[in-house]
């Protein structure tokens, strides 16, 4: 079966908006949703080793990456909401059908998530009682969100992995349907990028894990102690070394054993080869800082530290959407679709999202001039 | 049709989306009702100095944040995440109309969780003024979230003129917009007074606290439920026709109808004798009974928000079976098969004897084997029907549905289910292919049940002994006549 005969035909009403300015907003909210999801990803399971394994330094460290956990899973879900809104709009006829035909390992994320969330909420309740609050159900709990979430994370990379993997969908969808209905129960598990993909992923989140530990330590945690913010810092290094390491390996597998030969060509060539070599470089500028600035921790050198790391992620999200148009672009022509731009909506959303984020600045000023927060309830 | 058809069996995956939609709408009311009233008694509990109520309110915060931050918002996901594996055409169709207006509401989402986690977790470090400040920039940001969706929901129900503008302002401010915003504010009201009951109820000790509770929140319970009447009221007379004539001709819908007016009116009574005039009513089974009366309440009101939409899912714009309304003629003419992309793709590769060049020669289907014209009566079922029915058990299935029906009866039903049933999709194929669903049909529908009187036992006797009569009549006549020769 001829895959292309598996694209439906265009939206009649066509982009409300320039696809640059589909995929630019696609881009950015998916680097904003990155840095959360990261943390959630690596950031648990790190914080549940140092815990398990880890001196009183190690101890606090994991508690202070937990503590906020709660939070920044809410805000990771919200930041993954632009990206996928702009996905849906510009890569609808690959984005459906590639959901529909894993549709209940998709759903199920959901109710992972769930879970996995209260989760969170029951492991940080115990922090409130110092390490004697980490009872051993509290403890099981906390591996049980860490491994929901890295299992999220799977099934996320097989619906983008399915995405563009079109030439997958016929054998897929003749295996698991009724009467060419698919029960929605495919996986993409014999795509050969799948699990470097995914793997590497988890090196990046280790590498974010490691720089927020670092931004913590020099930024946030001024009420600690000299002895521990070194101690942090350390820890930061080695998490990140790790996460480097990883990223090093995985990616290299992703990319030279299962890229096809034209887009590797097209990757490693002008202009390409520029964004590819940031992109797998980059992440070695957070790493050098930590190991710079981990003897004196200013919150200038923190500050930096999280910069950096920020640029890793933009470059790894530039990256993943270059990649993303190559691998569909035997399919799907995503810039040949009919645009008409709906002005008004466009503008009153950009005005909004410029004055939620000097809201949002505002209650932080306010907040940061507080000091930290009160961890009653969690 | 555009999209491959997710089958779940028994169930259909529609009705996935009304189950998610139901454990949803039960807390994001709350979610906008609760946030205004941290907002509003927050203020009160500064102004008057009333430390303990200061206190209580700071615990509700924090059930409020693991309520609707965790369930409220994943929840609303999962909806999000069901419309699209469920009805990617109408989701499809609605992204593309809307994206700015989900855009837009996402900020707002921001706002609602940058500013409940603050609000709480420096409760007593910020300036009670400030303090004050996030608490109404959450309850307006939720209130705005909550007006941005209404907004295409409601244009799902009653798109106005929408079809010949297709202009988002159009489509938002629809004929349903104002009524639903009025219904969904005054359901949110009612349903956090009953969230903050069942709470206090619990969580409130001092039976001063309680009263007060008790007292405060009846007010704005009473009048979300007036909000909920006059949104309800606008809502039925901005219906299209064919929404109001479904609410009539549904047995089940005209049940809820009454039911929801039944308990809306019994929620009214009870906050205006209970709360309102005997705070210390607030006992934690009058809570929860009160409780369970709003979500029967709500849930009901969005049951029939939904079901009275069919035959489409946006109105005069997709019908329930992922077609749009303006591919009908061309289907009838061109065939169903042949106009879905995976249909005609599952047609290419299991029975290329019936393609014409890259088309499928509607003539060539019949002349398939019986048992394969089944199996594609089967594809035109599941992409055509089962976005409403079940096979053979389940949701609505047909098999049971047509006990005993004769093909006549079968074909009329195919061929024309618009007219069968005003609230079903038409036929959007060829004749041909309603054949092949009739043929498949009439292989899942059950017999008659067995054992049924309907006193034929006694009229077939009678006719029985009138023939036997009958019969020995005209043999003695041809007796005689042999005899006369």
């Amino acid at each position: 079966m001829e895959p292309t005969t598996l694209m439906g035909p265009s939206n009649p009403l066509g982009y409300p908006a320039p696809y640059w300015f589909l995929v630019l907003f696609k881009v950015l909210g998916f680097t904003l949703h990155m840095i959360p999801m990261n943390l959630w990803y690596a950031g648990i399971i790190v914080a549940m080793v140092l815990s398990w394994r880890g001196d009183a330094h190690a101890r606090r460290v994991s508690h202070r990456l937990m503590k906020p956990m709660p939070v920044i899973i809410a805000l990771g879900v919200n930041f993954g909401i632009v990206p996928l809104l702009f996905l849906q709009v510009a890569y609808y006829k690959v984005f459906y059908p590639a959901t529909i035909l894993m549709a209940w390992p998709w759903l199920a994320i959901i109710v992972l998530l769930t879970v996995a969330y209260y989760g969170v909420y029951v492991y940080v309740a115990g922090l409130r009682q110092g390490d004697e609050g980490i009872t051993a159900w509290r403890r099981a709990v906390g591996w049980l969100t860490a491994v929901l979430f890295l299992v999220m994370g799977f099934l996320f990379s097989n619906a983008f992995s399915l995405m563009t993997r079109v030439e997958a969908w016929p054998k897929l969808w003749q295996t698991t349907s009724v009467a060419g209905a698919p029960l929605g129960i495919a996986l993409n598990v014999d795509d050969p990028a799948l699990w470097p993909r995914w793997l590497m992923m988890f090196g990046l989140a280790l590498t974010t894990t490691g720089a927020y530990i670092a931004v913590d330590a020099g930024l946030l945690a001024r009420g600690e102690s000299d002895p521990y913010r070194r101690a942090a810092m350390r820890i930061a290094l080695k998490v990140y070394a790790v996460g480097l390491i990883w990223f090093a390996a995985f990616g290299s597998w992703y990319v030279f054993g299962t890229w096809p030969a034209e887009l590797r060509e097209m990757m490693f060539s002008e202009p390409w080869v520029v964004l590819t070599g940031l992109t797998a470089i980059a992440p070695g500028l957070p790493g050098l800082l930590i190991l710079m600035g981990r003897r004196k921790v200013t919150p200038q050198w923190a500050a930096l530290v999280g910069g950096a790391q920020f640029l890793v992620i933009a470059l790894n999200a530039v990256s993943r959407q270059v990649v993303q148009n190559v691998e569909l672009r035997p399919y799907l022509d995503v810039t040949a679709e009919r645009v008409n731009i709906q002005w008004s909506p466009l503008i009153l959303f950009l005005l909004l999202f410029v004055a939620g984020l000097g809201v949002v600045a505002w209650m932080l000023r306010k907040m940061v001039s507080r000091g930290e927060p009160v961890v009653s309830g969690g | 049709m555009h999209y491959p058809w997710w089958y779940v069996p028994f169930l259909t995956s529609p009705m996935l989306i009304a189950v998610i939609s139901v454990l949803h709408v039960i807390v994001s009311h709350y979610a906008v009702g609760g946030g205004l009233f941290l907002a509003v008694e927050t203020r009160y509990a500064y102004r008057t100095g009333n430390s303990a109520y200061l206190s209580y309110l700071r615990e509700h915060a924090w059930f409020f944040i693991l309520v609707t931050v965790v369930y409220g918002a994943i929840t609303g996901v999962g909806i999000w995440w069901t419309i699209g594996l469920a009805s990617p055409l109408a989701t499809e169709m609605l992204i593309h109309t809307f994206v700015f207006g989900w855009a837009m509401e996402y900020v707002f989402f921001v706002l609602e969780i940058a500013s409940a986690f603050i609000f709480y977790y420096y409760w007593g470090r910020l300036e009670p003024k400030t303090h004050q400040v996030i608490g109404w920039i959450y309850a307006a940001s939720a209130w705005m979230s909550l007006v941005l969706i209404t907004g295409i929901t409601a244009f799902m129900l009653n798109p106005g003129a929408w079809p010949e503008h297709l202009t988002f302002w159009v489509g938002f401010f629809n004929p349903q917009f104002i009524p639903q915003v009025l219904a969904r504010t005054g359901g949110a009201f009612l349903l956090a007074s009953l969230y903050v009951y069942l709470h206090a109820a619990f969580k409130a000790k001092d039976q001063e606290l309680r009263d007060l509770i008790g007292l405060r929140s009846a007010r704005p319970a009473l009048w979300g439920a007036i909000l909920v009447i006059v949104g309800g009221l606008g809502w039925y007379l901005a219906l299209p026709e064919s929404a109001r004539a479904a609410l009539e001709a549904a047995s089940v819908l005209n049940v809820l109808m009454v039911l929801i007016f039944v308990i809306t009116v019994a929620v009214f009574v009870m906050l205006y004798l209970g709360p309102y005039r005997h705070p210390g009513w607030l006992s934690p089974g009058f809570a929860i009974l009160f409780f369970a009366f709003g979500v029967a309440a709500i849930t009901t009101g969005e049951y029939i928000r939904e079901a009275v939409r069919k035959p489409y899912i946006i109105y005069n714009v997709v019908l329930g079976h992922q077609v749009l309304v303006d591919e009908v003629p061309r289907l009838r003419q061109s065939g169903f098969l042949e106009g879905g992309t995976w249909t005609r793709a599952f047609v290419a590769h299991h029975y290329p004897q019936v393609m014409n060049g890259k088309e499928i020669d509607e003539s060539r289907l019949l002349q398939l084997p019986e048992a394969d014209q089944r199996k594609l009566g089967e594809v035109l079922f599941q992409y055509h029907c089962n976005d409403c029915h079940a096979q053979t058990r389940g949701f609505s299935a047909v098999g049971q549905l047509m006990r005993g029906w004769t093909p006549e009866m079968v074909r009329t039903v195919v061929e024309q289910p618009e007219k069968v049933h005003f609230f079903m999709p038409p036929w959007s194929g060829t004749p041909e292919e309603a054949e092949l669903l009739t043929k498949y049909l009439l292989r899942i529908a059950e017999p008659a049940p067995g054992g049924m009187r309907y006193g034929e036992q006694r009229i077939n006797r009678e006719s029985s002994r009138l023939d036997a009569q009958r019969r020995s009549n005209d043999h003695s006549r041809r007796v005689d006549r042999v005899a006369r020769r």
